[in-house]
């Protein structure tokens, strides 16, 4: 993956958070805030990792819970935290375990993902990072959420702004 | 360029744009009635003005263009040439040409564009016209080609130039509106957009107006939409308290704050009136390329509505209006024959009706033949062979995707991609179409839309501890139905018998996907008669909670390909609420019993 050695010329900063026992990133740029777990009013007809539509001061976003998404059993910590990201202009609620800190790593400790035979798909992994014997891998987030898949969302967005042939 | 100088251009050409659609009114005007003298006078103060300010600001070759565009007129004014359609087409094409260039300005401010082969044709249709009508009067005209030596006109006009330019806007304005840019005033009052210069009499003293970006004001909207929650929640608050003057102070906050809201929300409202102009020219290159007469009658043009719906009106309105010029009204030939005026009318009329707007395009033409239309479905393999339906029903035809009963495809309409696809866009403004036509005298065309999109009113239904918002214009009304009145069949569902008539029965526990974990009685809960766009039926939910105006807000766009949710609203307690398209929700559950 060029993007994470890309991202090193700069420095780029990630933010770090646990799901489960293991530790994720994702860059620091795509992070708006971190709120505690709000209320959320859940959506009939979506996958169960979609947790439903919360109140962000006014403006209505979708929240996920990327634990559920990734198949991680969640931890037992009190510390759940749902980081508010930026993707593609537009925001949406990502449900952790706990955030951790902030990391400006070293590009020579970054490397690619290493070549797992594995049945899960792992594209969303950007790059890996080890850091005091500790492993953290970095994400892609609109691809970890299988944003993509929701390529009819263009569709019907369209019908909201018509044209008439 | 500084920004002076560049708020100076940009104000021009919003200017220009409401000068030009003004200019167009005449011409089309001037055609109906060539004789009218007042109305050459006021395209020419139109074209002079627009001459004025372009040089004053620096478009140069809007200036050039609208010199000869001037001249030429100028010739028209005077009578040297005679008002016929191919003169008011030249200058139509003129204006259409000014406002490409205005559109290509408005993109990039130091575009240069080439005007010189219209020019040209400015040029030989003020020789040719005038050498074949007036033979008399073609040799000086020659002259002034050749020699450039100013006519008598040409010296009028440098006067009328210079007057303008040196007498300032106070005496200008008596004789001509002066032009805005070029007057020394601009500094003190930006150009102004939403207000028409009246022509004719002397300007009364306008209404100062500002120009504010569209996104800021939907910044402002959205604040005063965030306010009016926290208001409702404070004032629920301070219900538990005792303190009388912090109930009574915020009992008066929530008065100002509705008048906020009410305020802001206004702000978004704009007069149909250039869409309904655009309209004029539509009819008239509609009728023109038939072969027909057809005329435009506007009312209610001052009719205001949310800018969104505006812009996405405009192409519904305009596939009507063609297709009343087209399929509606008939040739002259065939209106002679029936003993109608040669000339048909399609009137485009618009009105507030509780609390929605209603335009309504009509014209007297053939009207809609319901047999005809059906037999063309069952031709189409659209309908069964030997279906017959109920006459509005099979008008609704019209509104099938691929439907179009024109034997002849015409250019102007008639792709068979109309009708469906004016239904769907107005639907998606949650508005809807009627249709009211008599065989022989005509079709009546009614859009209902809502006032805005932003604020709906809904009914707060409850549902297994979920609270769910349905647009109150989709509900008929709401009762609790005895069990009696509630039938269970295998084949159909639930059926609820509602004087006389039998409904589709849902339960939105069902609809909403959750397992019949908990059935309760009907008579527990509450049915909602939906009578929406398409055949009625009714909906059983846990409670109704309440009558409320919500503000709509979008959902991010993961969600947004769930069609039965057309949005969301954060209700009094701050928490989001989906608001239900159960039109669509029922869709699957329709499916799923046929």
């Amino acid at each position: 993956m060029n993007h994470a050695k890309n991202a090193n010329a700069n420095r780029e900063r990630f933010l770090s958070f646990s799901l489960g026992s293991e530790e994720y990133a994702v860059p620091l740029l795509a992070v708006r805030e971190v709120i505690a777990l709000p209320e959320f009013t859940p959506v009939p007809y979506t996958p169960t990792y979609f947790l439903g539509i919360m109140n962000l001061r006014g403006q209505v976003i979708s929240i996920m819970d990327l634990r559920q998404k990734l198949g991680i059993k969640p931890g037992l910590n009190t510390e759940t935290a749902v980081i508010i990201c930026d993707l593609n202009g537009a925001s949406i609620g990502v449900v952790v375990d706990s955030v951790n800190t902030v990391l400006n790593p070293d590009s020579a400790d970054v490397s690619d993902k290493p070549e797992i035979q594995s049945n899960r798909p792992t594209d969303y992994i950007t790059g890996v990072y080890r850091k005091d014997k500790k492993l953290i891998l970095f994400l892609d987030l609109s691809r970890s959420l299988s944003l993509e898949d929701h390529a009819a969302v263009r569709k019907s967005a369209e019908v909201r702004a018509p044209k008439a042939a | 360029m500084d920004d002076f100088e560049k708020e100076l251009k940009l104000g021009f050409l919003e200017e220009a744009s409401q000068l030009l659609a003004d200019a167009e009114q005449c011409f089309l005007a001037l055609e109906s009635n060539p004789q009218d003298g007042p109305m050459l006078d006021k395209i020419f103060r139109l074209a002079h003005n627009l001459k004025g300010s372009s040089k004053a600001v620096g478009f140069e070759d809007i200036g050039v263009f609208t010199h000869r565009f001037e001249s030429f007129l100028l010739k028209v004014k005077n009578g040297e040439i005679p008002v016929t359609s191919s003169v008011i087409s030249l200058l139509l094409v003129c204006n259409d040409h000014i406002r490409s260039m205005v559109d290509t300005l408005k993109g990039d401010l130091d575009a240069r564009i080439d005007s010189s082969a219209l020019m040209e044709r400015i040029e030989s249709a003020s020789h040719g016209e005038a050498a074949e009508s007036e033979p008399v009067a073609a040799e000086p005209v020659f002259e002034e080609e050749i020699f450039e030596a100013p006519t008598p006109e040409e010296v009028e006009l440098i006067r009328l130039v210079n007057h303008s330019f040196d007498a300032n806007s106070i005496d200008a304005g008596v004789e001509m509106p002066a032009p805005v840019e070029a007057a020394p005033v601009i500094k003190v009052a930006p150009p102004i957009n939403s207000v028409p210069a009246p022509a004719a009499h002397a300007t009364p003293a306008p209404e100062e107006s500002i120009r504010v970006s569209l996104a800021r004001l939907e910044k402002l909207i959205n604040s005063v939409g965030e306010l009016v929650i926290l208001q409702t929640v404070l004032r629920e608050q301070s219900l538990s308290s005792n303190a009388h003057l912090l109930r009574k102070t915020i009992h008066q906050m929530g008065k100002v704050t509705k008048e906020v809201q009410d305020i802001s929300m206004s702000l978004r409202m704009v007069p149909l009136r250039q869409t309904f102009q655009k309209m004029q020219r539509i009819v008239r290159d509609t009728s023109g390329m038939l072969a027909k007469k057809v005329a435009l009658v506007t009312s209610g043009d001052d009719t205001e509505l949310d800018k969104t719906v505006l812009e996405n009106i405009s192409d519904p309105l305009v596939h009507l209006i063609r297709n009343a010029c087209d399929h509606g009204v008939e040739s002259p030939e065939v209106r002679q024959a029936k003993g109608k005026p040669e000339s048909g009318t399609v009137k485009l009329n618009a009105y507030h009706q509780s609390g929605k707007l209603v335009i309504e395009v009509k014209d007297d033409g053939g009207g809609i033949d319901g047999a005809r239309l059906t037999a063309k479905a069952i031709e189409k393999g659209i309908l069964k062979p030997g279906t017959v339906l109920p006459e509005q029903e099979a008008i609704h035809l019209i509104f099938h995707p691929g439907f179009s009963t024109k034997a002849q495809v015409t250019e102007v309409s008639g792709r068979g991609v109309g009708m469906d696809v004016v239904k769907t866009n107005i639907e998606a403004l949650q508005g809807e179409v009627q249709v009211e036509t008599v065989l022989g005298e005509g079709t009546t065309f009614k859009v209902i839309l809502p006032l805005t999109l932003a604020i709906i009113d809904g009914m707060v239904v409850q549902n297994e501890g979920c609270r769910f918002v349905v647009p109150l214009s989709h509900v008929h009304e709401t009762l609790k139905p005895a069990v009696e009145d509630v039938k269970h069949t295998t084949a159909m569902g639930e059926v609820l018998l509602l004087r006389g008539e039998n409904l589709p029965l849902y339960r939105l526990n069902t609809l909403l996907g959750h397992k019949k974990a908990a059935m309760k009685s009907a008579n527990e809960q509450i049915a909602m008669v939906i009578r929406y766009a398409g055949s009625p039926f009714a909906v059983l939910v846990d409670d109704i909670l309440g009558q409320q105006q919500v503000v709509i807000k979008e959902v991010g766009s993961e969600i947004q390909n769930l069609k039965w949710m057309s949005g969301s609203a954060i209700l009094g307690d701050g928490k989001p609420a989906i608001i239900i398209e159960m039109n669509e929700l029922v869709k699957p559950a329709k499916r799923g019993a046929a």
